[in-house]
């Protein structure tokens, strides 16, 4: 299992672009479960169309909610535990969570940025 | 007139890397088709058919600019001059490089007032191909195209006529796990 977290343009966009980093477990572990805020976790396959099609929209929402709700990437082919331990049961799956907590999850979600920013905020009572 | 997307700095093997997605059984078979008919008469395989995996960073060592987003959308060639050929391009080459197709590889060369009428026809089979792969059972390939979705509906219902299991439904905008990531249970909720 890769144990790291990639920085911003690590995974196909560039650098200025990447408003979601990638996780892996151990990172998993402390940028989600140990961290205070709200937090959005995207479960994601490369190979899945629709996690695509998401990807620019959640680019966008991560940048609007920049210092307010982080936005992570877990993919479910490289963190097989992870999925498994989320019951994930497809892709794109949102997961919120706070303090370490899921709050909220959203699956299937239309690739619009209106949607998804309400998904990742809706949980936390704000929009 | 070559679809390349970039050239790359790095050096490259000299055979022509093929990148396939490997969750597409569409692709699958696609590749293993290209597997027997690239190689040479000595049986030397004529382009490196490779599965494009999940790790963006493996994709950048073959090539920096690879954005693994556009590499699952469309088929991409790498080729030994650090070029990259995408889509129909792509396919035409691996026609030229492949004896057993070498026959027709040249039409798509063929020019008539600056339009490559065969490389033209070769490109709307592949978009079609493409659009039509979730019918095919690629699940992970989003939903078919709009103008395919009455041919979807066509191969669902004959499936359910003539007795064969039909794909389970699709929810939308979502791709189903496969049946062996058993779901264990979430872990309990933090004291």
């Amino acid at each position: 299992m890769n144990h790291r977290q990639s920085e911003p343009g690590q995974d196909g966009r560039s650098a200025s672009r990447d408003n979601i980093p990638s996780l892996d477990a151990a990172a998993f572990e402390s940028l989600v479960l140990q961290a205070d805020g709200p937090i959005a976790v995207e479960f994601m396959s490369y190979s899945c169309a629709y996690c695509g099609a998401m990807e620019p929209v959640l680019q966008q929402v991560a940048q609007t909610l920049r210092s307010r709700e982080p936005i992570f990437r877990v993919n479910v082919a490289v963190e097989v535990d992870l999925a498994s331990a989320y019951a994930i049961q497809g892709t794109p799956t949102l997961i919120m969570f706070s303090e370490g907590q899921e709050v909220g999850r959203s699956e299937g979600l239309a690739p619009d940025v209106a949607t998804v920013l309400e998904a990742v905020t809706a949980p936390f009572g704000k929009s | 007139m070559m679809d390349a997307a970039s050239a790359s700095p790095g050096p490259r093997p000299a055979t022509p890397i093929l990148l396939f997605d490997d969750e597409c059984a569409v692709c699958r078979r696609m590749a293993r088709w290209v597997q027997r008919v690239a190689r040479s008469s000595a049986g030397v395989p004529t382009v490196d058919v490779r599965p494009i995996g999940e790790d963006p960073e493996a994709l950048r060592r073959l090539d920096p600019t690879l954005d693994i987003w556009k590499v699952y959308a469309k088929s991409h060639l790498l080729m030994p001059d650090g070029s990259i050929l995408i889509a129909g391009e792509a396919v035409a080459e691996v026609f030229r490089r492949s004896p057993g197709m070498a026959w027709c590889a040249w039409l798509f060369s063929v020019q008539v007032f600056k339009v490559r009428p065969f490389q033209s026809l070769l490109d709307l089979g592949y978009v079609i191909l493409s659009d039509v792969r979730p019918i095919f059972g690629c699940k992970s390939c989003g939903a078919p195209a709009l103008w395919a979705r009455p041919f979807a509906w066509i191969v669902k219902t004959a499936r359910r006529l003539f007795g064969r299991k039909a794909h389970p439904a699709h929810r939308p905008n979502f791709t189903p796990l496969a049946a062996s990531g058993e779901a264990k249970p979430r872990p309990p909720p933090a004291p």
